[in-house]
């Protein structure tokens, strides 16, 4: 299979103002500021191959949300290199973008004051894709996803659930070869959740894209992931299946101990996280 | 080529679209936007202006009478609120500010035409509508205009928008290092109050500073459009007013455009 993502060495160190508190420190601030540089990516270097799903796994800060932003071209990177369908992400050309999607979880992507058909219709244009095709799609996807009543409903009166809904349809109408999933069921109940699994799970046997995903909830990995990268303050701590992983950590287990995939995943980070 | 151009033409015709379906979302809104603040704004130039000459006890200043005073108040009025963008610049920084730009940035699309044609779309619609507002005015007091001249003002205050916008750009690109810039947009605009010719007529300003500020092109937001449309200028100053804006949209892109590559070296994807 064809590498479609390989990053060499990939790192990202964020400069962040430090200000102790109070108001005789805000003062000081004014007149002179100090930094405080955080490697939020360290020297990452992966692969992953044309019609995979990988899970990126990790805690809050561990670099998941960054490693994306940066292969999807919204980061640049501070040192390293990486390629996406052979291009260079930040360098942002309209070739590349045709073929990704990124879709935030806790960000909209879509137009809050008009409709999401009419988010799809400008999104068509965009994309220059044939209106009427767009439209079919639209309506094909809305109808996978159950939620073709709020199509003509303005963005911003609809429910958390119904707007990621929309959204995914809007990251996928044009049918991305790679697609950034970050979170993409945060914040939603357990029957959102489920759809949009079963709808990720439906649409990869169908149209077969690259996917990264980052999930807190693991159940969203273990159903959709076929590789697994774990991160941990900035370093990928392991590559490989799902199945291998759960074989290895259950193998370093006592032997009367059960734990499911989510106690896996935890303890091994939470090692990690000592380690470093 | 034909390709690139066509696909690059219906996108940025969304996008104008879009400014107008998005403000029709909010009716009332619009209406206080399009015709209810350009009513006040007309009536309070013209009243300032009756207020002048009834307190100077005059007949003319700067050699113009007081219709002469009072059409360029209306039409000051009425181009001030083309060219102005500050509604767009808030938006145009909020989106870094606050990382909705994100969208933006990952779709085959620049940030750049994307404001830009929404601000052309939104005035266009914008001006056709508050139009009736100094045409109104202009029948009723029976104030000096050369309607035949209102094509070429037209395009002079529409080609010096591509100026307005980029200096939006070049403001809301330093929002990539200093976030909150707001205060950038109010001190601007109050600058361009002034430099314009909103305030008052350039000519009234003193030698040498009326050549300078004319000369200047922010002179082609207001004081040559309506100069030239109420008689008080002639078509060269309207051509040496492109020549300006033109030199204008030159520098202040290549500025924007070396802010911007920087800017984006250090956006953080904030808030994903």
């Amino acid at each position: 299979m064809a590498i479609v993502i390989e990053t060499q060495d990939l790192t990202r160190v964020y400069k962040s103002y430090q200000k102790p508190e109070g108001f005789t420190n805000s003062l000081k601030g004014f007149f002179k500021r100090q930094y405080q540089h955080k490697v939020a990516l360290d020297k990452t270097t992966l692969q992953i191959e044309s019609g995979q799903i990988v899970g990126l796994v990790g805690a809050n800060g561990a670099g998941k949300t960054t490693l994306l932003k940066m292969l999807s071209g919204l980061v640049t990177p501070s040192g390293g290199d990486a390629r996406v369908l052979g291009y260079r992400p930040w360098e942002r050309k309209n070739e590349f973008l045709r073929q990704i999607s990124i879709l935030l979880g806790q960000k909209n992507q879509l137009w809050w004051d008009i409709s999401p058909a009419d988010s799809y219709s400008l999104l068509a244009r965009v994309y220059d894709l044939d209106p009427q095709a767009a439209r079919k799609r639209v309506e094909h996807l809305a109808e996978m996803l159950q939620c073709t009543h709020v199509l003509h409903t303005q963005l911003r009166r609809l429910s958390l659930g119904e707007r990621m809904k929309m959204e995914i349809i809007g990251a996928l109408l044009h049918e991305p070869q790679v697609l950034f999933l970050d979170e993409p069921t945060i914040g939603l109940d357990i029957v959102a959740q489920e759809t949009i699994r079963e709808f990720l799970d439906q649409y990869v046997k169908e149209k077969a894209p690259t996917i990264i995903l980052t999930s807190h909830y693991m159940d969203d990995i273990a159903k959709l992931a076929d590789k697994l990268l774990l991160i941990s303050k900035g370093h990928i701590v392991y590559q490989g299946t799902v199945p291998e992983f759960v074989a290895k950590s259950n193998s370093e287990l006592a032997e009367n101990e059960e734990v499911d995939f989510e106690e896996v995943i935890r303890r091994f980070l939470e090692t990690e996280s000592r380690v470093r | 080529m034909k390709k690139s151009f066509a696909v690059f033409w219906k996108r940025n015709l969304a996008f104008a679209k879009l400014a107008i379906v998005s403000n029709l979302e909010y009716r009332l809104n619009y209406f206080v936007d399009a015709v209810l603040q350009p009513t006040l704004t007309t009536g309070i130039e013209i009243l300032l202006w009756f207020a002048v000459f009834r307190g100077a006890a005059t007949t003319e200043i700067a050699g113009f009478s007081r219709e002469y005073y009072l059409a360029y108040a209306l039409w000051g009025a009425f181009f001030a609120r083309i060219c102005t963008s500050w509604m767009y610049e808030f938006r145009m920084i909020q989106e870094i500010d606050s990382g909705s730009i994100n969208a933006i940035l990952t779709r085959p699309m620049t940030y750049y035409e994307y404001y830009f044609s929404q601000l052309m779309g939104y005035k266009f619609i914008t001006t056709i509508v508050s139009m009736v507002i100094p045409l109104l005015a202009i029948a009723i007091f029976n104030l000096p205009t050369k309607f035949e001249r209102l094509p070429l003002a037209f395009a002079l205050e529409f080609y010096y928008l591509i100026l307005v916008h980029s200096i939006s750009f070049v403001i809301a690109a330093s929002a990539f290092y200093l976030n909150k810039i707001y205060s950038f947009t109010g001190a601007k605009n109050l600058a361009l109050w002034l430099l314009t010719g909103e305030l008052f007529p350039l000519d009234l300003m003193p030698e040498p500073i009326r050549s300078l500020v004319i000369a200047l092109p922010f002179s082609s937001g207001v004081y040559v459009p309506v100069g030239y449309l109420t008689g008080r200028l002639e078509i060269a100053t309207v051509w040496q007013s492109f020549l300006s804006v033109t030199a204008g949209i030159v520098i202040v892109n290549a500025f924007g455009a070396i802010l911007w590559k920087k800017g984006l070296k250090a956006y953080t994807g904030t808030g994903a």
